[in-house]
């Protein structure tokens, strides 16, 4: 092996020299593509490099370096790693309970293992888990920083994550438990790699560290147990799917989309119909195949936690969107479905802390798929509908505001398309929850258990229903239809995401996170707001006439 | 028909009135979920879903679904949709009235190789026994109880009465953590107890151990060694090293001995309290920090502020002056002069009338990790038949179903209790053919919405 200087040596010049490997690079390709095992499923590094990076930084990249690189030197050079500011600490309550900082966001592993306040810290986490309670945001972040160190101390001493598949059992070897043959396969990885770090633009370096890393992936399948035809194809697809990363090329079409099919709206030009019309297709089929490309990663259906819904119902929603503009000829519909979907792609990006993007093997009770997979598909894409009525309330009510004798005609043709969509809404929100029923009972052997999940959406379907009743009376004329399309969708927000991140309680636990709470619920108040204004507004106009 | 009735089901047949229930609902069932986030299932049941309110408007529901079925007589081909989901909603309460009163929802939790044969459901039951100088014990009440919605406090106790004696149950909390005590007494009956201290350079524990009166032995068992306070009649186990402490009667003094693996006698003397002695290997000190010659638990509940799969409830009662506190699935000896008495507070057993036996019960783990991914019990009914339980793959016998429901596990990792929930549901099928007519319902209602919203006949008390 070589010394610590030259590891030290080679890390400060990759980090400070400013020099950054160019992401295309064949052998950062080769070594994001190395098979991993990590976390209860066969992953590339890549995806494992990323999630590291995630927990313990906050971010996928380091100053500009790739994931897969910067934690292989995690891996080669922990000491110089140790007194670099790179754990996250967001929580101000735990700062406080450390007393650091406040406005420090990033730690180093020294100073906090250093921390005269942190064994206390962990001690009262300790304490919480052996009364098996709820942890709080406080907790969490306790929680969040014990994981950071851990993984840092973890890939230091072991070197780890599982990098051969092992010939019995089925927990692969870290480079620590390697076989004396491997061992020397992996040291001349980090040679080549040490190499090549201080001597970027050498093409021989790059060359050599290229062909070292294929060295070793094929010594170890050959020391192991090889890996399957399918499983080789999807390490490689993951990383493509990471790299290529379809949700942000769809949501930024989406947007191209959006912006031409305004400017139709209000211009006129054919040329903009078309042009939208394009985009909106490509971003649909960006869409479709982000989401085609995780199920078969996953190899299940794409609603078993908040990130893949996020994705899935604005996917719904183009859907509703496309089917009514083809059959009510409304633009108005297909422009808020793709509004809608920008938004959340948007969200899916900003917010990996809270929606979290990684693929995790299923809880147990999630294993039968076909009941389970059914009656969620069917509820989150009613929530779609809901959500498109949402999104036409919310321009409807704008129309309202500035002038509801000039847009009559839009008014009248959203109001009709929102009547649609609560209509598909409560026919497929109310088959849902019969079919979340037939699971309950199929996997629980119970039908109704008054859940928080299951009562929500009971909950969010009554509120639907009332509306539809209320119209049938002439409670609800068309400005009610608009007002209360926006307001109702709190009740879907509530079922949707409340119940796993604000109530936190009942069987679907396998769902519930933590965070955002503030932004949603900001979100909700200023729809609320934003209805009352234009109630009170359109309420004194149509007093004074 | 008197114009009283002709008002009352204008009232009923009006769609504003149905509105306002299903607003009702909603709220309802909204309080509901916040009761159960802030303590459990079983406590937004008893006090929001099956209460009186809940029941109040689930009635009227169906009595408005059906006034206006009635209302709309002679149906019309238009009037199918809407007859079909009213419809579906009544069969879909009746049935689940029908689970409610004549279903079965219990647990049943196995030892790897054990055998139950009674079900443990959610209804709680207040039980004592009586021993009678001969040694029998026998049943003298059982008294099922519901503090959830009859809530025991000082002013309202909950009072049970037999023979001359009275027990008055006058706190209860929902979710509570257990606290325990060890107290000096002053009863003969009351068996010793002795906390102590073993500690060398790198081992420093402290522990009690308390023997129960009348029993010859307790030990408490630190791995390298076990160490057993016992009334002088105990023979060393083989394998084991051990320290026995035995109390001298009427003196504050102890007698102990130090075993080896080969029950060879290393050591022995006399101690007292806060005395120490060396116990001969690894360097260990021992070391009496406490020692009462008479001992009683004194168990104590802490109202839980959150809930917590550790937090469950308990009661404290009044018996002759004394207060005591106990959780559910606990018993209490209570002592008068000449009797004993033992309280139970206990989840109701229900026998089930056959026996199953756990045969076998394997997890199957996430690749390279310790999370469950799987888990099954097998199991033999009766009939010696051997059948595999797993997540999703039920076991349906004489009309029971048994669900793989959670398993526990010890410190090491070992399964050492499968948990299966138990079924029986006679309501099932009409729940099923009451979902199926509202989901029918709802469909036909997009094809015949346009001819209900033309109908000429309009609702009384609804749209003018």
């Amino acid at each position: 092996m070589i010394s610590r200087s030259t590891y030290f040596l080679s890390a400060l010049l990759i980090f400070f020299a400013g020099v950054s490997t160019p992401s295309s690079a064949d052998w950062l390709t080769e070594l994001q593509s190395l098979p991993v095992q990590d976390a209860g499923r066969v992953k590339p590094f890549d995806t494992f490099a990323r999630e590291a990076m995630q927990l313990v930084y906050g971010k996928r990249k380091f100053n500009q370096s790739e994931a897969a690189e910067v934690v292989l030197t995690w891996i080669v050079t922990p000491d110089l790693w140790a007194s670099a500011p790179i754990i996250e600490i967001r929580h101000s309550g735990l700062k406080e309970a450390m007393s650091v900082e406040k406005e420090k966001r990033y730690f180093s592993m020294s100073e906090l293992l250093g921390n005269v306040k942190l064994p206390l810290v962990f001690g009262e986490l300790q304490n919480r888990r052996e009364r098996q309670e709820k942890l709080n945001p406080y907790f969490q972040a306790v929680q969040r920083l014990e994981n950071q160190l851990g993984i840092l101390q973890v890939l230091a001493q072991e070197g780890a994550p599982g990098m051969v598949p092992p010939k019995e059992g089925d927990k692969w070897l870290a480079p620590r438990d390697f076989s004396d043959p491997m061992k020397e396969k992996f040291s001349s990885l980090v040679q080549a790699f040490v190499a090549y770090a201080t001597n970027k633009n050498s093409a021989d370096a790059e060359k050599s560290l290229e062909s070292s890393i294929i060295d070793f992936r094929q010594a170890a399948t050959e020391e192991g147990r090889a890996l399957s035809k399918s499983q080789v194809t999807r390490v490689n697809l993951e990383v493509h799917y990471n790299i290529f990363h379809p949700f942000l090329w769809s949501w930024i079409s989406y947007l191209i989309g959006v912006i031409l099919m305004g400017a139709f709206m209000i211009r006129g030009y054919h040329w903009q119909s078309v042009g939208g019309w394009i985009f909106l297709a490509l971003g649909f089929a960006l869409h479709t195949y982000g989401m085609g490309m995780r199920m078969y990663l996953a190899e299940r259906p794409p609603v078993s936690n908040m990130y893949e819904t996020v994705v899935w119902v604005p996917w719904g929603a183009i859907l509703f969107g496309y089917v009514l503009e083809r059959l009510q000829k409304n633009k108005l519909v297909l422009v808020s479905s793709a509004a809608i979907a920008v938004v959340c792609l948007i969200l899916t990006d900003l917010a990996p802390a809270v929606l979290d993007p990684s693929i995790h093997p299923l809880e147990p009770v999630l294993r039968s798929t076909f009941w389970l997979t059914t009656h969620v598909l069917i509820i989150t894409i009613s929530y779609a509908a809901f959500f498109l009525a949402f999104a036409l309330g919310d321009l409807l009510l704008f129309y309202y505001l500035v002038d509801e004798d000039k847009y009559a005609v839009q008014i009248r043709n959203g109001v009709q398309s929102i009547y649609r969509c609560l209509q598909i809404g409560v026919v497929l929100l109310a088959a849902g929850i019969i079919l979340g029923g037939v699971w309950a009972d199929y996997s629980w052997g119970r039908f109704w258990g008054w859940d928080p999940k299951e009562t929500w959406a009971l909950i969010a379907l009554l509120g639907y229903i009332a509306i539809l009743h209320a119209r049938i009376v002439g409670w609800i004329k068309p400005f009610g239809m608009a007002l209360s399309s926006v307001l109702s969708f709190s009740l879907v927000i509530m079922a949707w995401y409340g119940v796993n991140f604000v109530l936190g309680a009942g069987l679907h636990s396998y769902g519930f996170g933590a965070g955002g709470v503030e932004y949603v619920t900001g979100f909700v108040v200023l729809h609320i707001l934003y209805a009352t204004y234009v109630t009170t507004v359109r309420y004194g106009r149509r007093k004074r006439s | 028909m008197s114009l009283f009735f002709k008002s009352l089901f204008s009232l009923l047949t009006s769609v504003k009135l149905a509105v306002v229930i299903i607003l009702a609902l909603a709220i309802v069932s909204a309080v509901g979920t916040i009761y159960e986030a802030r303590y459990d299932a079983e406590y937004a049941q008893k006090l929001v879903y099956q209460s009186p309110y809940m029941y109040a408007v689930m009635i009227l529901l169906c009595v408005t679904l059906i006034a206006v079925m009635v209302d709309r007589w002679p149906w019309k081909r238009r009037h199918i949709a809407f007859i079909l989901a009213h419809i579906g909603i009544i069969v879909t309460l009746i049935g689940s009235v029908f689970t409610q009163r004549l279903g079965v929802d219990g647990t049943m939790a196995f030892k790897i190789g054990g055998a139950r044969k009674s079900v443990t459901v959610k209804e709680r039951d207040l039980a004592i026994y009586g021993s009678f100088g001969t040694g029998e014990i026998r049943p003298l009440l059982q008294d099922p109880v519901d503090f959830i919605t009859r809530r025991p406090t000082e002013e309202r106790p909950h009072v049970i009465e037999f023979g001359n004696e009275k027990i008055e149950v006058v706190e209860y909390l929902h979710l509570a953590f257990r606290d325990e005590k060890i107290i000096s007494s002053e009863r003969e009956g009351d068996g010793p107890a002795l906390r102590f201290q073993l500690k060398n350079a790198n081992v420093d524990v402290t522990e009690w151990v308390r023997r129960e009166g009348g029993k010859s032995s307790a030990n408490v068992d630190l791995g390298p060694a076990s160490i057993v306070l016992s009334d002088g009649s105990y023979k060393p186990i083989e394998g084991v090293n051990e320290i026995v402490f035995s109390p001298i009667p009427n003196s504050d003094e102890i007698r102990y001995m130090v075993y080896d693996k080969s029950n060879l006698l290393k050591k022995r003397g006399q101690i007292k309290e806060s005395e120490g002695f060396d116990v001969g290997w690894m360097g260990l000190q021992m070391k009496i920090l406490r020692y009462h010659p008479h001992s009683f638990q004194k168990v104590t509940y802490e109202k839980a502020e959150s809930s917590s799969p550790l937090a469950h409830s308990a009661i404290r009662f009044r018996f002759r002056d004394q207060e005591h506190w106990m959780g559910i699935g606990s018993l209490v000896r209570l002592y008068t002069e000449d009797r004993m008495y033992v309280l139970a507070y206990v989840f109701r057993q229900l026998d089930l009338g056959f026996e199953l036996k756990l045969k076998d019960f394997k997890i199957g783990y996430n690749q390279g990790t310790k999370k469950a991914a799987s888990y099954e019990s097998l199991v033999e009914t009766p009939e010696g038949e051997e059948v595999l339980i797993s997540m999703n793959e039920p076991l349906k016998y004489a009309g029971y179903t048994f669900y793989q429901a959670s398993f526990e596990q010890d410190e090491m990792g070992k399964a050492t209790l499968s948990v299966l929930s138990v079924n029986y549901d006679p309501g099932r099928w009409i729940k099923y053919l009451g979902s199926l007519l509202i989901v029918l319902g709802s469909i036909l209602l997009f094809y015949f919405r346009k001819a209900l919203a033309r109908s000429p006949k309009k609702t009384p008390g609804g749209s003018k």
